[in-house]
């Protein structure tokens, strides 16, 4: 009993970890005002101090302010596009899997030109035809991310529509779509569920990564990972608290998803294989 | 590393270092002081980052034509007639150049050149047939040549006569500005060689038949196409220049090794000079922490210095146990356009007071100081004034439109516009008086503008931060949106108002415009009006007129009240002029600087101290 | 078999079509063209048409893609004007660094992870598999720029004991004689695939362990390690062997970031550069190159699948 305890443990520390940078977000701006709009370059790079606990960016805005601003697109892109991509490839994944034979093969061959098609090439031309906003970047996230769950819940679905109770739907005469939605989708949630998870966390690393390639929302928003990435920029200068506090917070939220998502993984005890 | 790069052979070090050591007692060169120079060894360039040089044929389209390819690459070893860059000044060396400076008659309608004794390394002089070989090419292959400008060489020179192995005369089809003529026209010629005028088939003759010309362009283009033979094809070792090519790999990493015949008076003391690629600028810096020696010659990425001192000309450096700083500035004017032909926002743009209100929003001390630490220069109008230099008024020092949100602000409220703090302005009072908007503005028009800019450089995303945020206290709104360089020069470009590449706003690339090869910074290329280079769309008569004057008169005058009307009406935002690049110049390594304005770089000048 | 794989290329072939007919389009439907992306701020109309007109882009989007599939039939990629060299020697030129990078990291990947994968389902639940499980988490959360940056950080600044830049030359045997260069590139790439790949495997070790063959081989009396590498190993390695092959195609565009954080322009480079300037002939020449490349991977994927259980047949 003591492994599931510390199991439930990892979990606990993970949804605590959670909670805080959700308190810390959303909460945190409402306690402590900061100006992260208006850029102030007199007050550019100053080391942390009592004005400013976490210092201040390259241009001047207060970094622990900006850490808040931040982590709330941070933690909205990443949230948004892992259901996005959820519902989508869940949808797509029960239909192929329950219809079978040529509706399946075509669709799974769309998914697997998509595959094919570099992702990197994909996020540039969404975000070289139109001004990437946080809206944008959770469709492009989603974009490239439903792919996962589509084959997931389709192999689900491929096991699902021979049990017997979904023959006997069928036999009753539930429609097709009644089928996929009622029966299909709704047993294979701890699946969808355990993944959204480990999407969420891919998907936070996305816009890291996107914000290095210069991808990122443009000024004066802000987001983790574009806030690393500046921070990158100055690694010789010294500017420790421009690099740690983005990358810390980035870690700790992704380290965070993943302690949850295995522990539901094994609590839904669904055999994951692939994320 | 290549351990080639860092130990050659020492045999083949002494051997080089014995020829060098004779060619530079025969020709009493003189060197500056600080160490005793040795002959030979090898330097490393650090290339910039993300960039290679990848054409060696110097007659080439607008893709090849940059500064790697050109100064970097071609002008080692094939010179151009006239060199420019001075002892650090953006004017012409007399010194380096291939000819005398040439003499103008019948009102500047006729120009002679001669030139001095120069040979090809296949043993033949450089001669007028080579010089006339060249502007054939360009009467033949205009398309073809990425300098290019419809109306300009060789569409300006009627005709052109070799009058004897070393004489030239141009006959040109209107009076022009000497000055301007050689800066920017004659600065364009490369002599070419005697043996690279020959098709796939043999011999051909474009020294004396423009018909000749196309066939030979497409064998010397084609054989320009295979990098991998640059260093093994007999046609590009024959040079006139310092260097000839030891080894090329596509990737980038090359080798020169001295030309023995080169004529020039500043014959190279090393033995072997190299470049090596860089992906990025942290890459290459991390190359020069680390303190493999691999770079004698890199640079330090202005972020990571740290900041200069306002009264001194270079910071702290922090390679300085292996490396001494040198700022490096370019002969450049940074801005970025608004684009007057858009149907919608263009009337606004096309407003003085806007424009000298959108430029006092720019606060260009602040961005230099906090985004290149110091290594910057603000820029004033039209013509650069660092470096110093003969062209630039006093009179637009200081931008007459230096930062003052408030100067903004009144500028706008004056001519009928509401400017709400963090709001968006509108037009209150249209039409064409002179408290109203102004012709094309329309009532109820909005201060909402996008703005697209060059992401990838902190630099021009701190810059652009920098404005949108003070432009909020005037009630102007900036939507900004990065994307990469080229999407940004793709996007600005000159177009006609209501079609579809004309709706962009604001772009800025971060680069503004380097005058190279036209030296002489007379703007017809981007703020004439329908110049092909005229990404704003700009057009006032006035600037045009004096702009025209720059062109035709030899007055010094003309270029002065060029840049004074220019500064004054800001055809496009001037921003703050970045230093080229912080060289970081190996400790024994000397005769680096002063550096070329014009980026040209001439490591047979360079040589090692014990 | 031999019918399998006939219809599974087959399969592949319709699929990589597909991608380039998605690639030429989306391509063409970039705003700006490649003209003036290429030829600069300075580009004059004679010079864009002219460029157009030899890159054959002033012709329409069908007989555009005909002509790049007639070429493609004889083996020809296609010119980048814009890097003066062909698609062919451009992938030859970067493709040995990325092989290199991409191939010692998994190598080196497996190596770590397949073990610590079995010991962490062995101990499961103990103090041992909690303590890989976070810092595989915390390897896996770190964005890749960050973890190479304080490597190099660490490694070549602080205690300059490793080169900051990978090996430079483009040729194999070259890269390989300067291992000292790799370390840290490879290490990059490799700490975030242990972390997958250790995930992966302690899964299927557990799954495996709860199998009745394995009660089968206890009840014969077998030691507890025999039937570990006898019988476990090899079962649990299915799920691993398919994953790589299914990885195959990021090892062409996978490694971008570590690429450019050590100055080793792969593949991943080449093709976002491309993409930048717009280089139609480099991005659908690599984009054939990984559509190939998925295919084969899934089609490895399926046959070592069927070699190591012996369960599966094909129909």
């Amino acid at each position: 009993m003591k492994s599931d305890f510390l199991a439930n443990k990892l979990a606990a520390v993970g949804l605590g970890i959670i909670l805080l940078f959700i308190l810390f977000c959303y909460v945190g701006p409402l306690l402590y005002h900061t100006d992260q709009v208006h850029i102030d370059l007199s007050q550019a790079t100053l080391p942390p101090s009592r004005a400013h606990p976490l210092g201040t960016n390259e241009v001047g805005y207060d970094q622990l302010g900006r850490l808040m601003a931040g982590g709330q697109s941070s933690l909205e892109v990443g949230i948004a596009a892992a259901l996005l991509a959820t519902v989508f490839g869940t949808v797509w994944g029960a239909i192929s899997g329950y219809a079978g034979g040529v509706v399946d093969a075509a669709m799974m061959r769309v998914i697997d030109a998509l595959l094919a098609v570099p992702a990197l090439f994909l996020l540039l031309f969404l975000t070289s035809i139109a001004r990437p906003t946080i809206g944008l970047l959770i469709l492009v996230i989603a974009l490239i991310s439903w792919l996962g769950p589509a084959r997931l819940v389709r192999g689900q679905a491929l096991v699902l529509r021979t049990r017997d109770y979904v023959t006997s739907v069928r036999l009753m005469g539930g429609g097709p779509w009644r089928t996929v939605f009622r029966h299909i989708a709704p047993n294979a949630i701890g699946t969808v569920v355990v993944n959204a998870t480990f999407q969420v966390a891919d998907a936070i690393l996305i816009v890291a990564a996107l914000s290095f390639l210069g991808l990122g929302v443009p000024p004066p928003a802000a987001n983790w990972g574009d806030m690393l990435s500046n921070g990158i920029n100055y690694t010789y200068d010294g500017y420790w608290w421009l690099i740690f506090p983005p990358g810390v917070a980035i870690v700790a939220v992704v380290v965070a998803f993943n302690l949850i998502g295995d522990a539901s993984r094994d609590a839904f005890d669904v055999r994951l294989r692939t994320r | 590393m290549s351990t080639a790069r860092k130990y050659p052979p020492k045999v083949w070090v002494v051997l080089i270092s014995i020829t060098a050591l004779l060619v530079a007692g025969c020709a009493g060169v003189t060197t500056p002081s600080t160490g005793r120079p040795m002959q030979g060894g090898v330097a490393t360039f650090a290339e910039p980052a993300n960039t290679t040089p990848n054409y060696i044929f110097p007659f080439m389209p607008a893709e090849y034509l940059s500064v790697i390819t050109v100064s970097d690459f071609q002008y080692l070893m094939y010179r151009p007639l006239y060199w420019f860059g001075d002892n650090g000044q953006p004017v012409l060396n007399d010194k380096l150049s291939l000819a005398n400076h040439p003499t103008f008659a019948d009102d500047n309608r006729t120009v002679t050149v001669t030139l001095r004794d120069y040979a090809w390394s296949d043993n033949t002089k450089v001669t007028a047939d080579g010089i006339v070989f060249w502007i054939n090419m360009m009467k033949a292959e205009k398309k073809n040549w990425g300098a290019y400008v419809p109306g300009g060489i060789p569409d300006d020179i009627d005709s052109v006569t070799a009058d004897s192995p070393n004489q030239v005369t141009f006959q040109l089809n209107k009076s022009y500005s000497a000055e301007w003529f050689v800066y920017n026209e004659l600065s364009q010629i490369t002599p070419l060689p005697h043996s690279w005028d020959r098709t796939v088939s043999g011999t051909s003759d474009c020294e004396h038949h423009v018909s000749d010309c196309t066939g030979v362009y497409n064998y010397l283009a084609d054989q320009a196409k295979s990098l991998n033979s640059y260093a093994t094809n007999p046609l590009w070792q024959v040079v006139d220049g310092p260097w000839r090519l030891k080894s090329f790999n596509a990737d980038g990493n090359i080798s020169f090794i001295p030309n023995p015949s080169y004529s020039g008076p500043n014959k190279p003391h090393l033995a072997q000079f190299n470049e090596a690629p860089f992906s990025d600028t942290a890459a290459e810096y991390n190359v020069l922490r680390s303190g493999d020696n691999s770079v004698q010659v890199g640079f330090l990425p202005p972020e990571d210095a740290p900041a200069k001192p306002d009264n001194q000309n270079v910071g702290h450096n922090p390679l300085e146990d292996n490396y001494t700083l040198d700022r490096w500035f370019s002969f450049a004017v940074n801005y970025f356009p608004l684009n007057n032909h858009n149907p919608t926002v263009g009337p606004i743009f096309q407003q003085q007071y806007f424009r000298q209100a959108l430029e006092s929003l720019v606060d260009q001390k602040s961005i230099i100081k906090a985004a290149v630490h110091g290594y910057g220069a603000t820029t004033n109008g039209p013509v650069p004034t660092t470096p110093k230099n003969p062209y630039a008024s006093d009179t637009t020092e200081p931008n007459p439109f230096t930062y003052d949100p408030a100067r903004a602000q009144k500028l706008l409220a004056e001519h009928g516009w509401s400017t709400p703090r963090d709001d968006v302005g509108s037009c209150q009072r249209p039409g064409t008086g002179p408290d109203q908007c102004g012709p094309g503005v329309k009532a109820g028009a909005q201060l909402d503008f996008q703005l697209m800019y060059a992401s990838g450089s902190p630099r021009v995303a701190l810059s652009m931060q920098q404005l949108q945020s003070s432009a909020t206290k005037v009630g102007i709104k900036l939507d900004l949106r990065g994307a990469p360089f080229n999407t940004v020069i793709g996007t600005a470009i000159p177009c006609d108002t209501g079609k579809p590449d004309c709706n962009w706003e604001m772009g800025n690339w971060g680069a503004g415009w380097v005058f190279s090869p036209d030296y002489y910074p007379t703007g017809e290329l981007i703020f004439g009006t329908g110049a092909g280079s005229n990404t704003a769309n700009f057009s006032d008569p006035k600037l045009d007129q004096l702009i025209a004057a720059t062109q035709h008169s030899d007055s010094a005058a003309a270029l002065r009240a060029y840049t004074q009307y220019g500064s004054e009406t800001v055809p496009a935002i001037w921003e703050p002029n970045a230093d080229y690049q912080e060289t970081e110049i190996a400790n024994n390594l000397k005769g680096i600087t002063p550096q070329n304005p014009y980026l040209n770089i001439t490591p047979e000048d360079w040589y090692y101290v014990q | 078999m031999t019918g399998f794989i006939t219809r599974r290329l087959l399969q592949a072939l319709v699929v990589v079509l597909l991608v380039t007919v998605i690639v030429f389009i989306l391509l063409h439907l970039l705003p700006g063209g490649p003209a003036r992306a290429q030829l600069g701020p300075r580009a004059t109309p004679v010079a864009i048409a002219n460029f157009n007109h030899q890159m054959g882009y002033d012709r329409s989007l069908p007989i555009q893609y005909w002509n790049w599939l007639t070429q493609l039939a004889t083996g020809n990629l296609g010119f980048s004007t814009k890097l003066n060299q062909s698609v062919v020697s451009l992938i030859g030129e970067r493709l040995p660094k990325t092989l290199v990078l991409t191939l010692l990291s998994t190598v080196f990947a497996l190596g770590v992870a397949i073990p610590l994968g079995m010991v962490q389902a062995v101990k499961r639940n103990h103090a041992a598999d909690y303590t890989i499980t976070v810092w595989a988490f915390i390897f896996y959360a770190t964005p890749p720029f960050f973890l190479g940056v304080v490597l190099i950080v660490v490694f070549s600044v602080s205690l300059p004991i490793l080169p900051a830049e990978a090996p430079q030359s483009s040729s194999l045997v070259v890269i390989l004689s300067q291992p000292a260069g790799l370390v840290l590139p490879v290490l990059t790439l490799a700490l975030l695939t242990i972390a997958q790949f250790s995930r992966y495997m302690r899964s299927s070790v557990i799954e495996n362990l709860a199998e009745d063959y394995v009660r089968t081989a206890r009840a014969k009396g077998a030691g507890e390690r025999t039937v570990l590498i006898n019988h476990v190993l090899r079962n649990s390695l299915i799920p691993i062997v398919t994953l790589l092959g299914l990885s195959l195609p990021a090892i062409f565009s996978g490694a971008l970031i570590t690429e450019a954080v050590f100055n080793f322009p792969g593949m991943g480079q080449l093709f976002w550069t491309a993409a930048q300037t717009q280089d139609y002939p480099i991005m659908l020449g690599i984009t054939v190159l990984i559509g190939v490349a998925t295919v084969i991977g899934s089609l490895l994927a399926d046959l070592a699948y069927a070699a190591l259980d012996p369960r599966v047949r094909f129909a």
